[in-house]
């Protein structure tokens, strides 16, 4: 525990200097405010179902910028020998990584929420879907973050790393489709290995244990994936 | 191979590139895991209680790998706290250790701004901050000018005594200078170890058997 302490502060210390995090920051903020206000004005309802799409779809984009570097890096850097030559285990500098991007994730949320506030202070909104809402990003940020550190972890290009976790995520997003063309009950497996179908039950304000469930399973399994690839030399 | 070292000795692994030096240093630490046979660092097995025997290892990768972005006192305060040196014992081991290694007047400057002599002693310094049994150098003076060569030598006869060393090389003058004794490898095969106090001519021995 005291070892994962203090390699959760040098991750925030990493994550919160790194301009990467200010820029991806910026433009989650600036492109969920501009769509609050067009939404907002347009239809002049108080919910945030489509906004909670809208960070959908860019949590699923800006990820993968975030999680890039977290082991490529270190293995471009040669720093990864550092840390696994010193008496830490694998799952420890995994964690401490995780919660560091984690944290960032949950810091930009936690400032898109004044939306919420702004809709509850001039509106009756139904607070149940947007509780759900938040709850299904913070399940998906679990998910995108472990499969992105996974990506990173086998290769020491920061590019490929992201390119590789945007076409996990991407895959996972549409899983669905290929249901149509399968025969059951091979179809049913990938209409719920879908990314966005476990989502859209959060939103509309339907708790199910199996849609959380889905985006914990795949995160515990990017997590022991990562640290089996760290641990593998 | 079957190899001791002795508190307080110079061990110096001398051979040609890829002759197994680094593979065998990087067992040593831990990074890799030996596919047979064992190593142990202070009585630990590097396997079976690889934590214990990492506490007692400070290690220089060859590559030199530091943080660029973090200032000298972060990167040294990290990675003594990641090798169980105390909240209590940190001040006292930054400062005994920045003395030891001479980096005391570049403890603040961001580390991506050091000359590559300082950034080796900078490296030295965090191998030795949390007080090891054992040092492992790989390659110390590779890219080092002349001036930072002997700086560097000078370094390591200094500390000698007070921890194990185990450095590799590929310069047979580098082990004549700081070795007590030399293990000569070949294509990962421990071919002699010889003390250098009784070895006056280690070129023509390393010659003989290479």
């Amino acid at each position: 525990m005291r070892t994962l302490g203090v390699l959760l502060r040098k991750e925030l210390n990493a994550t919160f200097t790194s301009p990467i995090a200010y820029t991806v920051g910026g433009v989650f903020l600036l492109v969920i405010g501009y769509t609050f206000s067009l939404t907002l004005f347009f239809t002049k309802v108080a919910n945030l179902t489509y906004i909670f799409h809208q960070m959908y779809v860019l949590l699923v984009l800006l990820v993968p910028v975030l999680t890039m570097r977290t082991f490529a890096e270190e293995r471009k850097t040669d720093t990864l020998e550092l840390l696994l030559t010193a008496p830490v285990r694998e799952i420890a500098i995994v964690l401490a990584k995780f919660f560091a991007t984690l944290t960032l994730v949950l810091a930009l949320l936690a400032v898109s929420s004044v939306y919420a506030v702004i809709l509850g202070h001039y509106g009756q909104p139904d607070w149940g879907p947007i509780y759900g809402g938040y709850l299904a990003l913070v399940l998906l940020a679990f998910l995108l973050i472990a499969v992105g550190m996974f990506a990173s972890a086998l290769t020491e290009n920061q590019v490929v790393a992201a390119a590789l976790s945007l076409g996990a995520f991407l895959m996972l997003w549409f899983a669905d489709s290929a249901s149509y063309l399968l025969p059951a009950p091979l179809d049913l497996v990938f209409v719920n290995l879908s990314l966005i179908g476990h989502f859209t039950t959060f939103v509309s304000g339907s708790l199910f244990l199996s849609d959380a469930g889905y985006y914990l399973t795949v995160a515990l399994l990017g997590l022991f994936l990562t640290t089996r690839v760290i641990a593998d030399r | 191979m079957t190899l001791d070292v002795l508190p307080g000795e110079v061990l110096g692994l001398l051979g040609p590139n890829g002759s197994g030096k680094t593979t065998l240093l990087r067992m040593l630490t831990g990074y890799l895991t030996p596919t047979s046979g064992r190593l142990l660092v202070a009585g630990h097995d590097t396997v079976r209680e690889a934590m214990e025997a990492r506490r007692r290892i400070g290690y220089v990768p060859e590559a030199v790998p530091l943080y660029s972005n973090m200032r000298v006192r972060e990167f040294l305060t990290f990675m003594a706290r990641l090798r169980g040196v105390s909240a209590g014992r940190l001040r006292r081991a930054l400062e005994d250790v920045s003395e030891r290694v001479a980096v005391t007047d570049v403890m603040d400057a961001r580390i991506g701004t050091l000359s590559r002599g300082y950034r080796q002693r900078v490296a030295l310094a965090q191998a030795l901050v949390h007080g090891p049994d054992v040092v492992v150098l790989d390659e110390p003076t590779n890219g080092l000018d002349p001036r930072q060569i002997i700086e560097t030598r000078n370094l390591i006869r200094k500390l000698g005594g007070d921890c194990t060393f185990i450095i590799s090389s590929h310069i047979l003058g580098e082990m004549e200078k700081v070795a007590h004794r030399v293990a000569i490898l070949l294509r990962g095969e421990l071919l002699a170890i010889c003390r250098m106090a009784e070895t006056p001519d280690l070129e023509a021995l390393f010659l003989s058997l290479t």
